[in-house]
């Protein structure tokens, strides 16, 4: 063949990615859904739901009062009568309002009723800093992932926030979709026809020989701009997006870990009992014990204050500079 | 007029009498919430309640289960965590479920099932069936934020749904007056402009003809109701859980019994005769002797499906 093919690709913006997916589907399949605060003819906190007020309608987008716990809920029982609802929680840390409908009934419906029932949902919510204080810049994904019943996904470019909502609002239980303030306004290639991204793969984004580095969300910017300040230094980094916390794609992390002998693991949340943590004894179990850092925020809550944030979230030259002491241990 | 067979409602409620009976008596009967005072409200509620509705319920949740028309034999092997229980005795006390019989199912973090029960009124009124849902909860559920929640949204979405508070006036040990600040718990659907009442929830006919108005205006589409009926509870909170209340107090609460009650009625105007009532208790241990025989016979699951329908 004389061109190599590729699939034809659209620029969209990450918010644009989300809009397309949840239109599509939403055409699909009239049973879907979508509950939350803005929602509606404002489009969405972030516009990730611009126009589809005006093709939809209000039975099938409705605005919800401040109540995340009963919008959480009423999802749920919807999504256990047959429709699938996606509920919008605007920022993360407000997902704690709704746990008991989340975690003490969706995610254990198909357990407890032997799988009679089952709560096919996506609640979608954003994650992480950007200068609005302690209660609004949270990352709790590592909480989730261990809730049995539970799926957490976490895209970081516009082509898996389109394909992993399409998947989401197909899945047969309740699933997580975390996006990050900062990723909304970030453009990307997303495949022009119709394409889904399975869950529990994760995707490797830069190759490299002497260390893995592994991350999700936002944070995916940060190693990938870290990788390429130690680029300069000769280090070579294999840098690998996990897209999907639960299910975990060790194999993918092992087999590089394999290769490079040593581990780097970012997040934006706490490190202890941190997504890090998770796939750093996942990996060894299969490995046997590597070199290992863990990089996440300071053990502190997240000031709006704009030098506190900046100095509680990893940034680049912090993370290169972790990458190099990991190299010359 | 009235909304419900006499005898027939007599029968459910010893039914569900002697079920919970039997299930104490059992030396390892586990933890279990009893609902020994409140059968008038379960089955008064469900005699206004079709086939195409659907019940959901707080914890206690054997009388209404077993109301609703849930086989016996399945809902005493669910309790007792036995394969040929509706749920394969995976749900247990506080969670079981039999949709097909009409049983959405129980969650038992208290107010917890309310929104749940909510969103599948939400279903029904996007399915535009005609089928409506009722959720029952207790007093102690009054003072949750999710109920609260919840009113506001089926009020402002005008959700076919029936908020049945089955005030039996503790919370495990908290009296409802120390713990609730409205008058009446019906205001607290009244104030979302909701259809509003609070009835004897010991008098089985009076519970009947109250529901049977809610459920007529919920399924006209004139938005939820909210029913209030005040019980007692004759054991402690759980089969685990100390009673606080006095051997006196105890004795006193059994002679307003709702079985008593309505059979004392049923006897006093000529319906039934002592050795008729007789036969009639008679027939509930027998049923639910058979009912415990296939429990006891009904193995548990294997070890290895812990893992089974996690995901």
């Amino acid at each position: 063949m004389l061109y190599e093919q590729k699939p034809a690709m659209a620029r969209m913006f990450f918010r644009e990615a989300v809009t397309r997916a949840v239109r599509e589907e939403m055409t699909l399949d009239p049973h879907v859904l979508i509950l939350g605060q803005d929602v509606g003819a404002f489009g969405g906190s972030y516009r990730e739901f611009d126009g589809l007020y005006k093709i939809f309608g209000p039975d099938r987008i409705r605005d919800t009062p401040v109540a995340e716990a009963a919008t959480i809920g009423i999802a749920a029982g919807a999504a256990a009568a047959g429709y699938r609802p996606l509920v919008s929680i605007t920022y993360m840390d407000f997902l704690m309002l709704g746990f008991d409908a989340l975690i003490n009934y969706a995610a254990k419906l198909r357990y407890k009723t032997a799988g009679g029932l089952s709560a096919p949902m996506v609640v979608k919510t954003t994650a992480g800093a950007q200068g609005q204080g302690v209660a609004h810049s949270q990352c709790i994904e590592a909480w989730l992932m261990s809730v049995p019943g539970l799926r957490v996904v976490a895209p970081s470019t516009p082509a898996d926030a389109y394909g992993l909502m399409k998947t989401a609002l197909r899945c047969d239980g309740p699933v997580v979709y975390i996006d990050h303030k900062r990723l909304f306004p970030t453009p990307g290639d997303t495949p022009v026809t119709e394409t889904l991204v399975p869950f529990g793969k994760a995707c490797i984004r830069r190759d490299g020989s002497d260390v893995t580095v592994v991350s999700h969300g936002y944070m995916m910017r940060v190693a990938l701009d870290a990788a390429q300040i130690v680029a300069q230094d000769g280090i070579s980094c294999d840098v690998i997006d996990l897209r999907s916390l639960a299910p975990l794609d060790i194999d993918t992390v092992a087999g590089s870990v394999e290769r490079t002998g040593r581990l780097l693991t970012l997040e934006e949340g706490q490190v202890v009992c941190g997504v890090g943590t998770e796939v750093a004894i996942q990996t060894f179990e299969r490995t046997g014990p590597k070199p290992w850092t863990r990089i996440g925020a300071l053990p502190a809550p997240v000031s709006s204050n704009p030098v506190l944030e900046a100095a509680c979230i990893p940034d680049a030259p912090r993370v290169a500079d972790a990458i190099r002491a990991l190299l010359a241990r | 007029m009235t909304h419900i067979d006499p005898v027939g409602a007599l029968r459910a409620m010893l039914m569900i009498r002697a079920f919970e009976d039997a299930l104490a008596r059992r030396k390892e009967h586990g933890f279990q919430l009893l609902s020994s005072g409140e059968e008038a409200v379960a089955v008064g509620l469900v005699s206004a309640l079709g086939t195409g509705d659907q019940l959901l319920t707080g914890g206690r949740s054997i009388g209404p289960a077993l109301a609703r028309g849930v086989a016996p034999e399945r809902v005493m092997a669910e309790l007792l965590g036995k394969s040929g229980g509706m749920n394969q005795g995976r749900a247990g006390r506080g969670h079981m479920s039999d949709p097909q019989a009409g049983f959405f199912g129980a969650h038992a973090v208290v107010g917890g099932n309310i929104s749940i029960a909510a969103g599948v009124a939400m279903a029904r009124q996007l399915d535009g069936d005609g089928g409506i849902v009722a959720i029952l909860f207790g007093d102690g559920a009054c003072g949750a934020g999710a109920l609260h929640e919840t009113l506001n949204m089926a009020a402002q979405w005008k959700l076919p749904i029936l908020f049945v508070c089955n005030n039996n006036q503790l919370s495990v040990s908290t009296a409802r007056d120390a713990a609730l600040a409205v008058a009446n718990l019906s205001d607290l659907g009244a104030t979302f402009g909701m259809w509003a009442r609070t009835v004897d929830g010991l008098d089985v006919q009076g519970v009947a003809a109250a529901a049977h108005d809610a459920v007529r205006h919920v399924r006209d589409g004139l938005g939820p109701a909210f029913l209030e009926c005040t019980s007692i509870r004759l054991r402690s909170h759980s089969t685990t859980a100390r009673e606080t209340r006095s051997r006196a107090e105890l004795a006193e609460l059994q002679t307003h019994c709702p079985i008593r009650r309505h059979a004392a009625a049923l006897q006093a105007d000529g319906t039934l005769d002592d050795a008729q009532l007789e036969q009639m208790r008679q027939d509930a241990a027998t049923d639910i002797a058979h009912a415990m025989a296939y429990a006891e016979a009904s193995p548990y699951p294997t070890a290895q499906e812990a893992l089974r329908h996690v995901v």
